[in-house]
């Protein structure tokens, strides 16, 4: 990646260079720490080093020039043909027609070691005018004094951000001195600069790296529960629920966001006895996704039917049930069947055993996503993902830990991927 | 009932103790005619004579081991150290030698002496004599250790030091030499490791020591009208501590943020914190918050140096959250 090369801040109050001579020719080779250019302030003559190794290019400032701090006037590039000429100047957006000037701000100077902010006597220059830098600028009055400020810079008075009258905090801005006459000279009050500022609008931020793809944020589980089953109280609410008999994992049921306090256990003693409500919540079950890129369904399918196995569903429910559950149910939009799993997959037969886990198998649907939360049981869902498959495991944190969620979607993905193999 | 300045107090205790015991004598740089660079002790020299109010030679060292072996001999010397920062140059003194005679000579020595000095920063004088050093003393046992936090407090409790038996140093915070509050005319002694609660609340408990019960104070004030009902308790001396009031306020509110102006880590703050953990835990209903000063040699800038002490905003921040069972460290 080419490597900008700007105009160096030397010293404190610096904010231009000259540019007294370049060192290297465009193309030159360029090895980290040569000199690179000589540059002028009003202090000093410095050389400046090559802060990376390449080649110079896209040279845009000459000998000569008074560069403003920070603008791009060379490249260091892995080629010496790279000739996209630097940017002349830093992207600043476009100014709006009322926006200020760009140049030297003037800001409320601290004049007490207790003051906070300064009153706008008046100013004493015209607006537009010239100033030196020993030319009083404004008047300003704190608790203790009045008192006129000098400009402290050569330049244009091309905007005003205070009025008379007007109380500014330390630090603030009140003009803006140009190098250039202003064409159109601004004044405004303190109030419309605050205004202004909050409104600007943000720098443009560096473009993120396009390392990975954006993924949606999710949003922060508040309630944090702990492996284990470990939640979150404050000793007096445990003791209390202790005293009384109060059961806090109703509250993290019900979804209800940690730490515990007392307070908490108001709403867990509005809860009625016995009936936990619905455990829908995003907050109280795990989601887990798999990817299997090229399933070989087909192939076992058919393998199935040569063993005499001609139902697919229990042919399906034996290849991902076996080893984890004993009833495993296979829903698709319109119908639902509940499988027996035994240890031979001619064995695997319709039941009206409640299923321990669902599998709903949506490969046929347009349905991209689901997030539908913790049910009664676990659900394992299907989705079609161009010629593969995303599986999708909903459980409630009770149902399945978090260490036996994630072998359960390990390895019905694997059997997904290879499924002869699992039965061999 | 009249009202005088901490500094008026803290003459009037030491006075009336000089008069009301021959034994009774001041001793430390400045104290005589200058009176300290506070003016606390003006007007004694010209009472009691030049016998009784001692100005020595700048040597803390020197003087306050003078005056441990007066105490050990019969006299009962106040001394005065400048600037409690100057605590480092005594320590031999005071912990090695006063702390520890009456335990190692099988209880027949004595050591009746009482070291006043201050504490407190913002008062711009920088690093080396900004410092809030009662931590340092009273992790030795055998020295007693006073807080006042008012005019009141530091008259009462000055009183009760001088008559005390053992070692005491009193830490008067400088910048409330001038605060004014009621002082009765007659005579009253504050028993030491007796809590003051300053103000009765509900919700929270505020333990703050000298110029940080202020602090703590503005903070209830504020919350008060949220609606937050915050208690405020003085321990007046952290050696001895009133656990019991202390205990007896966490347990009725659950909730505590104990508030002093030394450094915030191995602080005073820290051990009070610790006892409630302790002796209250079932009974705490968020975690008990330490607030000292931040852990920096105190800034001589200003700006700086007044965002490094505990401040009524930051306590009434935190007691919000405490409150409202915000977690203010992830779980």
């Amino acid at each position: 990646m080419p490597h900008d090369v700007t105009m160096p801040q030397l010293g404190m109050a610096q904010d231009a260079g000259k540019i007294v001579a370049w060192l290297k020719a465009p193309g030159d080779a360029v090895a980290k720490g040569d000199a690179l250019f000589e540059v002028e302030t009003d202090k000093a003559t410095m050389e400046v080093e090559a802060q990376a190794a390449g080649y110079l290019t896209g040279v845009v400032a000459s000998e000569g020039d008074d560069v403003p701090v920070g603008q791009v006037i060379a490249r260091i590039s892995e080629t010496a043909k790279d000739d996209t000429p630097a940017p002349a100047t830093p992207p600043t957006p476009e100014p709006a027609s009322d926006a200020l000037p760009e140049g030297k701000q003037i800001t409320m100077p601290q004049l007490g070691m207790a003051q906070d902010s300064g009153q706008m006597v008046g100013w004493l220059v015209e607006l537009g005018a010239q100033v030196g830098p020993d030319d009083l600028l404004f008047e300003v009055e704190t608790d203790k004094a009045t008192m006129e400020v000098p400009a402290g810079a050569r330049g244009y008075l091309a905007a005003t951000l205070a009025q008379a009258g007007e109380d500014v905090a330390v630090g603030a801005p009140v003009a803006i001195l140009t190098a250039e006459a202003p064409a159109n000279p601004v004044a405004r009050s303190a109030d419309d600069a605050a205004k202004a500022q909050a409104l600007a609008p943000a720098q443009p931020e560096p473009e993120a790296a396009p390392a990975k793809p954006a993924e949606a944020p999710k949003p922060a589980p508040k309630a944090l529960l702990a492996e284990g089953g470990r939640i979150l109280a404050s000793p007096k609410a445990r003791r209390l629920a202790l005293e009384q008999g109060l059961d806090l994992s109703r509250l993290v049921k019900a979804g209800h966001p940690q730490p515990y306090h007392v307070s908490d256990l108001e709403v867990l003693r509005a809860m009625p006895e016995g009936q936990t409500p619905s455990t829908g919540t995003a907050q109280a079950s795990r989601r887990l996704t798999a990817r299997v890129k090229r399933p070989e369904l087909e192939a076992f399918l058919n393998w199935a039917q040569g063993q005499g196995v001609d139902d697919t569903d229990a042919a399906l429910a034996g290849l991902l049930g076996q080893g984890h559950v004993q009833t495993l149910a296979i829903e698709r939009i319109g119908h639902a069947r509940s499988f027996a799993i035994l240890r031979r997959l001619s064995q695997v037969a319709v039941t009206e055993d409640m299923p321990e886990l669902i599998l709903r198998d949506l490969r046929g649907s347009f349905v991209q996503n689901v997030e539908l939360g913790a049910e009664d049981i676990p659900v394992l869902t299907l989705l079609p993902k161009g010629k593969g498959l995303t599986l999708v495991l909903e459980c409630a944190p009770e149902q399945l830990s978090a260490e036996a969620a994630i072998a359960l979607l390990n390895t019905v993905a694997g059997r997904l991927e290879q499924p002869l193999r699992h039965l061999l | 009932m009249r009202e005088i300045t901490l500094s008026q107090a803290v003459n009037e205790a030491i006075a009336e103790e000089m008069r009301r015991d021959p034994t009774v004598f001041l001793m430390g740089e400045d104290v005589a005619e200058a009176g300290t660079p506070f003016k606390v002790l003006s007007g004694l020299v010209e009472e009691f004579g030049t016998d009784r109010v001692l100005d020595t030679p700048i040597s803390e060292p020197g003087f306050v081991g003078m005056a441990v072996g007066a105490a050990m001999t019969g006299a009962r010397p106040i001394v005065d150290l400048m600037f409690g920062d100057f605590i480092y140059l005594v320590m031999d003194q005071l912990c090695n030698q006063a702390a520890k005679q009456h335990y190692m000579s099988g209880g027949k020595l004595t050591v009746p002496m009482v070291l006043r000095t201050n504490m407190g920063a913002t008062r711009r004088s920088a690093a080396q004599h900004s410092q809030s050093l009662q931590a340092l003393v009273a992790h030795i046992p055998g020295v007693k250790v006073a807080m006042p936090s008012s005019a009141y407090e530091a008259k009462g409790l000055m009183k009760t030091a001088i008559r005390d038996n053992n070692p005491v140093v009193i830490f008067e915070d400088k910048l409330m030499y001038q605060d004014k509050a009621p002082v009765p005319e007659e005579e009253y002694l504050i028993p030491f490791g007796e809590a003051n609660v300053k103000r009765e609340g509900s919700d929270i408990t505020f333990i703050a020591t000298s110029s940080m019960v202020q602090v703590a104070e503005k903070a209830a004030e504020t919350l008060a009208a949220e609606g937050i009902s915050a208690e405020v308790i003085d321990p007046r001396t952290i050696v001895p501590l009133d656990e019991a009031t202390l205990l007896a306020s966490v347990k009725k509110t659950s909730r505590a943020i104990v508030i002093d102006e030394g450094h915030q880590s191995y602080g005073v703050t820290a051990e009070i914190a610790s006892r409630l953990n302790e002796k209250a835990f079932y009974h705490l209903d968020a975690p008990v918050l330490r607030m000292g000063a931040m852990d920096v040699p105190v800034p001589f800038s200003p700006a700086l140096e007044d965002i490094t002490v505990p401040t009524p905003e930051g306590v009434a921040a935190n007691a919000r959250k405490l409150c409202a069972g915000e977690m203010i460290y992830a779980a």
